[in-house]
């Protein structure tokens, strides 16, 4: 059963007596991380149901206002639009340390333009182009914020994962392990001990025979 | 640093974002090649955020999900509903959830 091969001796013992201190500091330093995590975790996630409802409520209404304006204005004046715009927006990204795991920090600059900024011909197209498009900057902002939440909680959960695992290998493998090689060298040295004693007793026995 | 925004998605999903000013758009026509575009898009260091739509993501199956273990922090991935308001019935997160605190599966009330 001793899955740890180890040789019955006291010095042996000390050393697995360390290690099992060892593991077990390692183990609760791990279980303390991964509660910690798990808190981070769930705030984030409560903040992300809020940001992806507001989101794609956004969404639907910035879709209902293309509708409208492909509806209106043409669905081919509207992709001739589309192409002609102004695409170089720009969001700064970084990343930030929770607890030693890099999650994105996503930075938004004001994503609405005004209509004559965003680069499409103006005696061509009507009003309704302009609120699709606003409508669209709008929701691509709430969508941003949401990617860095999102970003955050899939970075939170592969760590979460990871801690998870090394907390099970220590708890259900490492641990046991050398708790029954340790109780395999007690037994075996106490076993080690009651020969001695017998053998003593013998010997003991023999001498006042003889003498 | 700045980043660009890009969008894969259905034809209105793409102009409309195009309108507010997302940078790199495909428009989804065969599987082959969304996933070349976005494998193209992932490796970009320019790209700071990929949109794509649900259906597309269906689409994709396993190799999206091979390509979202496999990619690096950024580009961020973010899935969105198309102009149905199609959003597909596995959740990621709450997949992820159930693998790491185990069998859990939350039921959260509103304004808690």
């Amino acid at each position: 059963m001793a899955a740890l091969a180890v040789s019955p001796t006291r010095m042996e013992l000390l050393k697995l007596r360390q290690r099992v201190g060892l593991a077990q500091r390692g183990h609760d330093l791990l279980k303390e991380k991964m509660d910690a995590l798990v808190i981070e975790f769930f705030e984030v996630l409560r903040r992300i149901q809020e940001a992806r409802m507001k989101a794609l409520e956004q969404l639907s209404v910035a879709h209902r206002a293309l509708s409208m304006c492909f509806a209106i204005v043409g669905t081919l004046e509207t992709k001739q639009a589309s192409k002609e715009t102004r695409r170089e927006l720009q969001v700064e990204i970084s990343t930030r340390h929770i607890m030693g795991i890099a999650v994105p920090a996503v930075e938004v600059r004001e994503v609405e333009r005004n209509a004559l900024v965003r680069g499409y011909g103006l005696h061509m197209t009507s009003s309704v182009l302009d609120e699709a498009s606003r409508e669209f900057e709008r929701a691509l902002k709430l969508l941003i914020e949401l990617a860095e939440l999102e970003g955050s909680a899939f970075a939170l959960a592969r760590e979460l994962e990871k801690t998870k695992r090394r907390v099970n290998a220590l708890e259900y493998i490492l641990i046991p392990r050398l708790k029954e090689a340790l109780k395999f060298i007690m037994m075996r040295l106490d076993e080690m001990e009651r020969e001695n004693f017998s053998r003593l007793k013998r010997i003991k026995a023999m001498l006042e025979e003889r003498g | 640093m700045g980043f660009k925004i890009a969008v894969v998605g259905d034809q209105d999903t793409v102009t409309g974002f195009a309108l507010a000013g997302a940078t790199y758009t495909h428009i989804y026509t065969t599987k082959e090649e969304a996933l070349a575009k976005l494998g193209e898009f992932l490796a970009s260091d320019e790209i700071g955020l990929v949109l794509i739509t649900h259906r597309i993501v269906e689409e994709l199956g396993y190799e999206f999900r091979r390509m979202m273990r496999a990619k690096r922090l950024l580009p961020l991935v973010l899935r969105i509903s198309d102009k149905t308001g199609y959003v597909s019935k596995v959740d990621e997160l709450r997949e992820i959830i159930k693998r790491t605190v185990g069998a859990e599966i939350m039921v959260k009330r509103e304004g808690s």
